[in-house]
């Protein structure tokens, strides 16, 4: 019951440039994390030094002469606008995908034309022992061997114990020579052989000259993310996309070379390509599951974009004044204060600007962080978007006693924590004093606003992303959205409406869906992205209506609902 | 160096040998019991002791255990003046890689550094994996003073924070012709044993 209209707008389209939360002055690069999908779908070999856009770069920072010359690197991915990327990025995506011959609806998407055999071979039913003399069969014994059969059979029985096999979403972490990493259910290292064989499998097709993207089996999918030294495979049974997969993948590599840096990786499996990465990683497992965790319930996420703490402009204004004015040090790259997984405020070094998927990743570091709370924090942390080389030093403390607000100052400097530490203090002496801690825990514990203050009887809930911010914003979740399921409900309705928008073998401007539950109604145009839900009586051109209410009324409030100037330093 | 009688500390050892739950004995007198939380970089506290009646400003930083974080922790090494180095008594492998440490602490701290190596989780009696012997004889080859401690328990935890205090202050104060302050023979001195271990 889908009634799509590609090429047909509502009456009066919205300008760009006068959108709700239009910013011509963005402090995040407003380029859409599906850049990333691109160059990978796009790129069949896997060099690492792919042309990467980067917002910046620490020697840059650091040896501020020997710069000049590269330095247009951040103004280029300034520039680029979001339309541009966004173009090319489709039209990466349906050749990548013409290639694969494949549409990503379809069962069987194998980038390969051995596809047939080996889709029926990795079938979920399988049993794995089969499955690891396909590994042995293509000479990749070094992930198989040291396993008895005892410890085999004791595997295989772990791999097919119903509790193992009824998560919704595996996602695996393996060396390029199948050492296991990661996986986000169940041990690792009971896993040995079932990562054997996903080895096996991108090494057979990748003799070929052929990459290995995706495997369909039944409701199953099973997405692959190769990169020079890691391979990530998600094994999903949901309503995400491959690309939906294939980003969440992205965000979990960049989530390893955060903690690691893509040069140490790189130098790591250079001098040993069996090198168990796990020594490197202890500890850093709660960041893989807290993002994997957090990827299925935020739509920041698919969006590619940030969310904000809703204050008043003037309030938000005197926060990063307090800010700015209190922490010219030099060599202090970001000043970023944050609540709740939203935005406060941001202060940059004139000429860097951060790109959402490294704030993501600062939140992730942030929100899975129990230590944090106890005591200043001086930690490394490398930005892979910004700079996936080095790393910065970020200087981490909550401002209050309850740690609603938190604040990370990052430099390239690793020397300065005690100078850091006094810009904090100043800054929390200003925040008390001009009230804004005050305002910030009003607007953390009201949880946000209401769908009801909208307005529009028939709206139940929405996302609105202003593409030139970077930014989005969403009302609370209220009933029927109140519980996890509805609300997990909800959020696969959300990514099925982004999906088939941004749907590269037929990309969408306007999608009508009634469903059995709710009607959704998803607009995208150059400036901004709308997912609206409705009940499920609403006609088409009421739905249409309520919408261009809603962005009336988003505009209105947009001062409360985006950060539209950009501070610096 | 800061002003004044004010202190570096630094707090190093394995992963989960007790480094954060020694400090907030230290600190706050509480045993952060429950689930695990690992230290990510560095964190920092303050405390001001006060040692024979004047204060001792002690800048602790306690340190994440993890390999990956020992590259960023070296660079802190040379502004430390003690080291506390833990290992976890119901841990081998944490007690077999001091050694390791101690070359660190050589290679990368500063020659007149104090350091004193601590054996904590003491009051987990049935799981103990390493004598106090062994620890005392690894302390003695180093010249390095040593104590079993517990957080838990708080037992030796103030007094191991304590001697470095005192240690510290004597060695600025102390006039050429006086004799030395010696850590490890003022812990043997007033440390407590566990009652209850063997």
């Amino acid at each position: 019951m889908a009634a799509e209209i590609s090429n047909d707008s509502p009456s009066d389209e919205i300008l760009q440039g006068s959108e709700p939360g239009a910013s011509r002055n963005s402090m995040l690069l407003a380029t859409d994390s599906y850049d990333d999908l691109a160059s990978y779908l796009s790129d069949t070999n896997l060099s690492s030094d792919r042309d990467r856009l980067s917002s910046g770069s620490i020697s840059e920072i650091t040896h501020p002469t020997e710069t000049e010359s590269f330095d247009p690197k951040s103004v280029i991915s300034e520039e680029v606008g979001p339309e541009v990327v966004e173009n090319e990025i489709n039209e990466q995506l349906e050749n990548s995908l013409d290639v694969s011959a494949s549409p990503v609806d379809e069962p069987a998407a194998l980038a390969t034309s051995d596809s047939d055999t080996v889709t029926e071979r990795i079938g979920l039913d399988t049993p794995t022992s089969q499955l690891s003399e396909l590994s042995t069969d293509h000479s990749q014994p070094e992930a198989c061997t040291g396993n008895n059969s005892d410890e085999q059979e004791e595997e295989v029985e772990y791999v097919h114990s119903q509790e193992w096999r009824q998560h919704r979403k595996h996602v695996f972490i393996l060396s390029q020579s199948g050492k296991p990493i990661y996986s986000r259910h169940g041990d690792e290292d009971r896993l040995v052989t079932l990562m054997g064989v996903m080895q096996a499998l991108v090494s057979v097709i990748g003799d070929g000259q052929d990459l290995l993207r995706c495997i369909t089996a039944g409701s199953h999918k099973m997405v692959f993310l190769i990169r020079e030294n890691l391979v990530l495979v998600a094994a999903a049974r949901s309503i995400e996309s491959m690309p939906q997969l294939l980003l969440q993948l992205t965000y979990v590599y960049n989530q390893v070379l955060s903690v690691l840096t893509l040069s140490q990786l790189s130098r790591i499996f250079k001098q040993r390509r069996n090198y168990d990465l796990r020594r490197l990683l202890t500890g850093a497992e709660k960041f893989f599951d807290n993002l994997l965790n957090t990827m299925d319930r935020d739509p920041c996420f698919f969006l590619g974009a940030v969310r904000c703490l809703p204050l008043e402009s003037s309030m938000r204004d005197t926060i990063a004044q307090s800010i700015a004015q209190n922490a010219k040090v030099k060599d202090l790259v970001f000043a970023i204060l944050i609540a709740d997984n939203q935005l406060i405020t941001l202060v940059r070094m004139k000429k860097y600007f951060l790109h959402p998927l490294d704030l993501h990743l600062i939140f992730n570091l942030v929100s899975a962080s129990e230590s944090f709370k106890a005591a200043e924090s001086w930690t490394p942390i490398c930005l892979p978007k910004f700079d996936s080389g080095g790393y910065l030093h970020a200087h981490i403390s909550y401002m209050d006693e309850e740690c609603r607000s938190c604040l990370l100052l990052l430099t390239v400097d690793r020397d300065v924590f005690f100078t850091l530490s006094e810009c904090k203090e100043k800054i929390r002496e200003r925040l008390v004093k001009y009230k804004c801690l005050a305002a910030i825990a009003e607007s953390v514990d009201q949880n946000g606003y209401k769908t009801s203050q909208v307005g529009i009887p028939e709206l139940r809930h929405f996302l609105y992303k202003s593409r030139s911010a970077a930014q989005f914003s969403c009302p609370e979740y209220e009933a029927p959205y109140h519980t996890a399921d509805q609300r997990d409900r909800l959020f696969g309705l959300y990514q099925f409406l982004h999906h088939r928008i941004h749907s590269s073998s037929r990309p969408l401007k306007i999608l009508f869906h009634v469903g059995s539950h709710e009607t959704l109604l998803g607009w995208v145009t150059s400036g901004f992205e709308l997912y609206a839900v409705f009940g499920p009586l609403v006609t088409k051109s009421a739905a249409i209506n309520s919408v261009n209410k809603l962005l009336k009324w988003i505009k209105k409030e947009e001062d409360r609902f985006f950060i539209l100037n950009s501070p610096t330093f | 160096m800061r002003s004044g009688d004010s202190y570096q500390v630094m707090l190093i050892g394995d992963s989960a040998v007790g480094k954060t739950c020694l400090l907030v004995r230290f600190k706050d007198n509480t045993f952060l019991s429950g689930s695990f939380i690992s230290t990510v970089g560095i964190d920092f506290r303050n405390k001001v002791v006060n040692v024979d009646g004047t204060k001792v400003k002690l800048q602790i930083w306690d340190t994440a255990g993890q390999e990956r974080f020992r590259s960023v922790t070296h660079a802190y090494y040379r502004d430390a003046n003690a080291l506390l180095l833990l290992y976890d008594v119901t841990n081998k492998a944490s007690f077999d890689n001091i050694r390791a440490w101690l070359a660190e602490i050589n290679e990368y701290a500063q020659d007149d550094v104090v350091i004193m190596l601590l054996g904590n989780k003491s009051d987990m009696t049935s799981e103990r994996l390493v004598r106090r012997e062994d620890g005392e004889r690894l302390a003695k080859e180093y010249g390095t003073a040593f104590m079993e401690t517990s957080a838990k328990t708080g037992l030796n935890v103030e007094l191991a924070f304590m001697a470095i205090a005192r240690d510290l202050k004597s060695r600025k104060s102390r006039r050429p012709n006086e004799p030395k302050f010696n850590v490890a023979e003022y812990v043997d001195q007033e440390k407590q044993k566990p009652s209850c271990c063997s």
